[in-house]
């Protein structure tokens, strides 16, 4: 391997455990200059950033958080295929810099021990001191770097600690020549290892290793040998095996006792654990949240005062993305000319992609407020409370992980089952996460909540009447994701439950970087969404409800009868009789929205969500309603920017405290006169976006992981379905109720 | 009864019994580990290996498990049966 001295860039990889604050560290070396995405063909997140050092750019690859480098999934196949500079969209790392904390410095060190192998030059950041010295543990940093061969760099990311010395460690380290791998394994195994990797010309070592030690794995498929030299490939490897455990090194037991027997002298005289017996600080916070009752009330009150916060918090800055958008909506009508155009753009864009933007703040504090919980540490214990339950509808706590995820996204949640090994498991929780309410949702919550569900308050204002319904919307898809789990694991998915082991990281403060960054990712990918999906779907749907227009004749009588309503209007004025006044006024506002009606109903969409009213009206739903759901059905989030662009057809503003679509729906009434929304209706349309699978972004990831369309159809059929029913339901058992 | 059905008697006056049978505070040293294959390395691999001690810090299904300054969530049931070395009770 050549030094990378001369070279103008180097790259950086960063490998380490889970829960080891590699990715503050990324963050803390990489600064905003980063970059994520996907490695094609697989779904582990790519994340690259840049940095200069000393005149030379370094390209930095943060990799997933791994326990050991046997790649038993095509994911984990990335990683080590990076890590030896197998793949074409990364270059080979110059330095690798493995993350590992210093509290449990056993267990990172065997995926250390792997890393050594790779016979790449490696630095070894040291993270978390502070917290394993309040624990008891002190690690001489000096003695462990001589037994490692290696630098080790203590560092403190988020203080901004030992960064500079680690980078001047990786500057070193790949100046010289990579340092000898330890020799781990006992001769016999070695041996072995050399006698194969002599016949496989151009195999790394380590890859030779892993086919001898990993049954199954997904090696001999990568090497792309012909069928005759596989077969025999595998009988060798099947031999070697066979004269290793007649020797007594059993594969794969072998690697974990020689990996932790070479921890073990690595460490000896080199970590130091005070024998305190006394509970740990973190033990006692688990005694309380970790606690089958005083865990599962905590947990309740966690989610009930992050959403109620979502609600509080959010109410300001929405009030002035509002204003801003009306502001400009008010220049755009005084400014241009009267025609199509200026209605595009005032009651077709603006209407439209101001509905969305305006839950900006809602969704940027909910995946805040997620960012801090998962940080401290809790996110886990919630997991560990949630296995009981899990377990009783044949999953595991782990799948609890992506469920929870899928509150921001299913997306991202669909890819985190990739954790999860067994394929039935995974497949039960991808066609289950959609049913977790995504901030997708969270738009058409908040403007039926905030329109209809009265703001009451108990317990000294911490919990309000609105969050509570909030609340109870993201529990009826919690509860249905169980009972269709318990369905699918009985059915087509039909298998045990499988086991659950999870690291519980050690508390802590959430590092504020870490959080913010989130925040904006998540915010950022929003407002894209907006500025492309929803802008289309947008100009589409005022399209459609604008066109056909109303022709002459058929708008002659409706402009008479405005006609006549002005003039005794104008009339009652000059009479100076007020009471007549009021009641020509509001003859001519009648007459103005009458024509607007007759105007939406002749529309395309209009015609499409009369043909489809039958079928929508047991769930209290009239045309409008029902054509914004089906518009829908691409992103949920349009039907805000469709209920924007159908109800907030030129009306003004009354009341400058209120949000101008909040007030539209208020106002909307059937041609009767009775209020469209009642509280049954409003409760059906939210039942109804909980439940139904209204994403096909989501569909197509499903499909992308799944390797089939079966599967995101089944998900589509069964939600819908469910939608259907669940919004029939609630609408005629609400209208029961009250009356 | 049931506990003294699950034990293995080996020498040196230690036991082995079941993990989840350690009362809260209570460590051993793991003595097998048996189960599914992948599972088992899966287990090796995050150091509940021959040797590894092990302090039971709650227990219950799942349990909470304390494993060189780690803290792990573990449930207890047939896939994976850890046994852990205990002094054998005197009787």
């Amino acid at each position: 391997m050549s030094i990378a001295l001369e070279k103008s860039t180097w790259t950086i990889a960063l490998v380490g455990n889970p829960n080891t604050g590699k990715s503050t560290l990324f963050g803390a070396l990489s600064g905003v200059a980063q970059r994520t995405g996907n490695y094609p063909g697989v779904t582990v997140e790519k994340k690259v950033g840049e940095v200069v050092h000393d005149g030379r750019r370094w390209l930095l690859v943060d990799l997933p958080g791994t326990y050991s480098l046997a790649p038993r999934s095509p994911d984990e196949m990335v990683t080590v295929d990076v890590l030896l500079g197998r793949r074409d969209d990364v270059p080979p790392p110059d330095v690798i810099v493995c993350v590992a904390a210093a509290g449990n410095l056993w267990r990172n060190l065997y995926l250390a021990s792997q890393v050594l192998e790779l016979g790449r030059p490696v630095v070894l950041a040291l993270t978390m001191n502070d917290l394993a010295e309040a624990e008891g543990t002190t690690v001489d940093v000096r003695a462990l770097a001589d037994r490692l061969g290696i630098p080790v760099v203590p560092v403190q990311a988020r203080r901004g600690e030992g960064l500079d010395a680690l980078k001047a460690a990786v500057e070193k380290a790949g100046s010289v020549p990579p340092p000898a791998p330890p020799r781990v394994f006992p001769e016999e195994f070695r041996r072995e290892v050399d006698d194969l990797a002599a016949t496989m010309d151009g195999t790394p070592r380590y890859l030779v290793e892993r086919l001898l030690l990993d049954p199954g794995s997904y090696i001999v498929e990568g090497l792309e040998l012909a069928d005759a030299e596989r077969d025999a490939l595998r009988a060798r490897l099947v031999a070697a095996r066979a004269r290793l455990a007649e020797a007594g090194f059993k594969t794969p037991d072998v690697e974990t006792t020689s990996r932790y027997a070479w921890v073990g002298r690595a460490t000896d005289g080199v970590v130091r654990r005070s024998d305190d017996l006394a509970p740990k600080l973190a033990d006692r916070l688990d005694s309380v949240l970790a606690h089958g009752v005083l865990g599962s009330l905590v947990l309740v009150g966690v989610l009930l005062l992050t959403f109620s916060a979502v609600f509080t918090w959010a109410t300001v800055p929405m009030d002035w993305i509002d204003a801003g958008f009306a502001a400009l909506g008010d220049w755009v009508q005084a400014t241009l000319p009267e025609g199509p155009i200026r209605d595009l753009i005032v009651g077709g864009v603006i209407a439209g992609v101001g509905g969305v933007v305006i839950f900006l703040p809602q969704i940027v504090i909910l995946i805040g407020l997620l960012a801090i919980l998962e940080e401290c540490g809790y996110l886990a214990r919630a997991a560990y409370l949630m296995d009981r339950i899990m377990s009783r509808v044949g999953l595991s706590g782990r799948s609890f992980i992506p469920l929870l995820s899928s509150f921001a996204c299913a997306i991202p949640g669909v890819m985190a089952t990739r954790t999860i090994e067994d394929r039935r498991d995974r497949l039960t929780t991808i066609l289950i996460a959609p049913l977790m309410s995504c901030s997708a949702r969270l738009p058409v919550y908040t403007l039926m909540i905030g329109a209809f569900i009265p703001a009451r308050a108990y317990l000294n204002g911490w919990v309000q009447l609105q969050g509570l319904t909030l609340l109870g919307m993201y529990l009826l898809g919690i509860v249905v994701a169980a009972a269709m789990a318990l369905i699918l694991k009985r059915s087509v998915l039909r298998g045990g439950t499988p086991a659950f082991v999870m690291e519980l990281p050690a508390y802590q403060w959430p590092s504020p970087v870490a959080v913010v960054r989130r925040m904006l990712e998540r915010g950022w990918d929003f407002l894209a969404n907006a500025g492309t999906i929803i802008f289309a779907v947008s100009i589409v749907m005022w399209g459609l409800l604008y066109y056909p227009r109303l022709s002459t004749e058929e708008l002659a009588p409706l402009l008479d009868r405005q006609a006549q309503a002005e003039s005794a209007l104008e009339t009652a004025r000059s009479s100076g009789d007020e009471e007549a006044t009021a009641a020509a006024a509001e003859a001519v506002k009648d007459a103005e929205a009458h024509i607007a009606g007759a105007q939406q109903r002749q529309s395309i969409l209009g015609r499409m969500g009369r043909w489809i009213e039958p079928a929508v009206r047991p769930l209290g739903w009239d045309w409008r309603i029902g054509a914004a759901a089906l518009a829908s059905f691409p992103a949920r989030e349009v039907v805000v920017s469709t209920l924007g662009v159908i109800f907030d057809v030129g009306e003004e503003v009354e009341d400058e405290g209120e949000q101008r679509l909040t007030q539209a729906v208020q106002s909307a009434s059937w041609p009767d006169g009775r209020p469209l929304f009642t509280i049954p209706v409003a409760l059906s349309i939210m039942v109804f976006f909980a439940l139904c699978a209204q994403c096909v972004s989501t569909l197509a990831v499903m499909w992308r992981e799944t390797g089939s369309w079966t599967w995101p159809a089944l998900s589509f059929a069964y939600m819908t379905t469910l939608a259907y029913i669940g919004a029939l339901l609630t609408y005629q058992i609400g209208t029961w109720l009250l009356t | 009864m049931i506990a003294s059905m699950a034990t293995v008697e080996i020498e040196d006056g230690e036991e082995m019994v079941p993990l989840s049978l350690l009362r809260a505070g209570q460590s051993a040293r793991v003595g097998q580990v048996v189960g599914n294959i992948e599972l088992v390395h899966r287990l090796r691999e995050m150091g509940l290996c021959h040797g590894a001690t092990v302090c039971m810090i709650r227990p219950g299904s799942p349990c909470i498990i304390g494993l060189d300054g780690q803290r792990l969530g573990f449930r207890c049931d047939d896939l994976a049966r850890v046994l852990v070395r205990v002094p054998a009770k005197a009787s």
